[in-house]
């Protein structure tokens, strides 16, 4: 009798361990994940309050010994040049990527929708063929689309890169979309029909407000891609007072000796609005991207 | 409130027809079940009535006016969803006010309208609820208060209650009644289950296959079932069916089955069969119209219990007869074993005829 208890235990025991085993390989993997993300993003941010001397010291200083805020005062005074081109470029940024995510909201929503909601000839072809373009790498498209954009006369505007990150972007914003509407019960529209609304109104009434955390994925997607974006932006553009950041920062910080203070301050500028974005909207994101992934 | 009337409805997906030229009138205030086996057309039907699919062809009038071409939200109508259609997003009382706000009513009038209804139904402690809060129950009185709030000319009605569990179906089958007699709305409701339509219904419009079966009232339509489909959709359990041949020798018409037994006829049945001499008649007997004796009885046919089946107030016996299988209900107190032997006599006035090619009803001559 008292072994079998005992067994038991001991076979209890051993369970035990290795689920904690398991979970302990989980943690330590985080850790490890978090470390890896999050160290880059910490020198990053050491290194923009050092001053120039400081940056290049050997063994490097963990944490500086004269902290300064010289790299960002420099950047953020529209009286000095480089403070100019760097508002420049981060005003250029915002535009392109506030138009991109505007217009892919517009055209995503519509397309959603009606993916999800009618049957038209050509609808499952071209459902697919909006897939397409995902099947190749980005770079592919640059000497296609360069030749395009010199054909229509959009090189070195603003417009040629609205354009190729809305064909970039929108493939999944509207298969995210169309996803959502898909699980939004249609009677729902039916009865706000019935209910005195015109099929127009049921839409802007009853479903967009039910899609809203599918557009705000879609939005932040779409912002991010086009914020980050470097390789067109580089090939498209040639004007220095139209650079964008990812371009401008590069071609600004290199030409003479670096400065890599100045190079850090801007680069985590640039990620501030990202992770803003991000840090306010992520439970929209996370539950755009889990969404019908179980029935309710 | 109007009437509705359906003029040769037809509905087809490509090839496919969905409703077949059905034909209907709904009367003022009348409650009207459209029932059948799923993808008969019924849903379909109620869908073309409201306009969220455009029909083929044919014609629906509500009131006076034809509404082939008019949107949903122009045909003054309301409906209530098998699935509530709630606003996921709105207030139990936005909910209610939808309807108002979208035929922009004033603010105030709105505000009484909705507290009124919330009083009707019993849910005033409600309004600032969101519909995921409520039970099924209170989702169901929200979805029929939205539909009431406005005093629409016809209530269409989806399964409204087969969302709810058994024992709160039976309540709100009383009080979606109770709701119409006090409110005499005109009322299309759709349903499977043929006990709602027979409990609820001023006349139910059988379908199946797209067709429209039978209209009458439920007892017409369970005393005198138009075809054998009807016989045997409406009733619980099922109408028996049993295929004989009508066959006449001496003037006398008499059912002859393939096991060598015969059954003799009343002289309204007699007539009845004499239509279908010689070719195959099917005889439909509801298990109460049935006698169940354990000896042999003249007029009784002998048959073999299959299976029993006590249910405390009655006791359903099934019988192996002529390959089909009968229903017969007998008083608990009568025992029956499976393989006994048993003989059944039939009630020749409450029993039904059919042809058994075309499967309508046999009508005397």
């Amino acid at each position: 009798m008292s072994t079998i208890a005992e067994t038991s235990r001991r076979g209890q025991a051993h369970r035990r361990m290795r689920i904690d085993g398991w979970r302990w390989g989980g943690r330590i993997f985080l850790v490890f994940m978090l470390l890896y993300t999050a160290l880059p993003m910490a020198w990053m941010l050491i290194t923009s309050i050092k001053s120039g001397f400081a940056a290049m010291q050997f063994p490097p200083q963990w944490w500086p010994d004269q902290p300064t805020l010289a790299s960002y005062q420099k950047l953020l005074d529209p009286q000095n040049s480089v403070g100019q081109d760097f508002l420049r470029f981060f005003w250029n940024s915002l535009y392109v990527s506030a138009a991109t995510t505007v217009l892919s909201v517009i055209v995503a929503v519509p397309a959603a929708y009606a993916f999800s909601r009618f049957t038209f000839p050509g609808r499952n072809f071209l459902f697919f063929t909006v897939l397409l373009r995902n099947m190749f790498p980005a770079v592919i498209f640059l000497v296609p689309l360069f030749i395009l954009m010199r054909a229509i006369g959009l090189v070195n505007t603003h417009g040629s890169l609205v354009l190729t990150y809305l064909t970039f972007g929108l493939p999944l914003a509207i298969w995210l979309l169309k996803g959502f509407y898909d699980n939004i019960p249609v009677q729902l529209e039916q009865a706000a029909r019935i209910d005195g609304a015109t099929r127009f109104q049921a839409f802007i009434l009853i479903v967009m407000p039910l899609s809203t955390p599918g557009i705000i994925a879609t939005a932040i997607y779409s912002f991010i891609g086009a914020w980050n974006e470097y390789i067109y932006a580089y090939t498209f553009l040639s004007k220095n007072e139209q650079l964008t950041l990812p371009v401008g920062i590069q071609r600004f910080f290199s030409e003479n000796t670096t400065d890599f203070p100045g190079l850090m301050a801007a680069s985590f500028m640039m990620s501030v609005p990202v992770v803003v974005l991000f840090l306010v909207l992520q439970r929209y994101f996370v539950r755009a991207l889990t969404e019908g992934a179980v029935k309710h | 409130m109007a009437h509705v009337v359906l003029k040769d409805l037809v509905k087809t997906y490509g090839s496919f027809k969905a409703v077949n030229e059905v034909s209907l009138t709904v009367n003022d205030g009348e409650f009207v079940a459209l029932v059948g086996p799923s993808g008969c057309g019924k849903t379909t039907t109620l869908n073309l009535i409201a306009g969220l699919i455009p029909i083929t062809s044919g014609d629906i009038v509500i009131g006076d006016q034809v509404v082939n071409d008019l949107d949903p939200k122009d045909r003054d109508i309301a409906m209530v969803f098998q699935n509530y259609a709630l606003y996921p997003q709105k207030s139990v009382y936005m909910n209610l006010a939808f309807p108002l706000q979208m035929r922009r009513l004033p603010k105030a009038e709105i505000d009484k309208k909705v507290r009124e209804a919330a009083r009707v139904l019993d849910m005033t402690q409600l309004l600032e609820r969101k519909p995921r809060e409520l039970s099924g129950g209170q989702q169901q009185r929200v979805a029929l208060g939205r539909a009431l709030v406005r005093d629409p000319a016809v209530f269409l009605m989806d399964e409204p209650l087969s969302n709810l569990d058994a024992k709160l179906r039976v309540q709100m089958r009383s009080e979606i009644k109770r709701f119409h007699q006090d409110l005499k709305a005109t009322i299309v409701y759709v349903t499977h289950d043929q006990l709602e339509a027979v409990t609820m219904a001023d006349r139910m419009a059988v379908m199946n296959g797209g067709y429209l079966q039978q209209y009458d009232s439920p007892a017409q339509v369970f005393a005198h079932p138009a075809n054998m489909f009807v016989a045997s959709f409406v009733g619980s359990p099922a109408m028996s069916l049993i295929p004989l041949e009508a066959s006449t020798a001496n003037g006398d018409t008499v059912l002859k089955s393939a096991e060598g037994w015969s059954l003799g006829l009343s002289q309204l049945n007699a007539r009845k069969a004499q239509r279908a001499t010689g070719r195959k008649v099917v005889l439909g007997a509801r298990h109460s119209t049935i006698k169940l004796h354990k000896s042999a009885v003249p007029g009784a046919i002998p048959a073999k219990a299959y299976t029993v089946e006590p249910t405390g107030d009655v006791t359903f016996v099934q019988a192996l007869l002529s390959g089909a299988i009968v229903n017969i209900s007998v008083s608990p107190n009568i025992a029956v074993k499976p393989d006994e032997q048993i003989w059944l006599e039939f009630d020749q006035e409450r029993m039904h005829l059919f042809d058994g090619e075309t499967e309508m009803a046999l009508e005397a001559a």
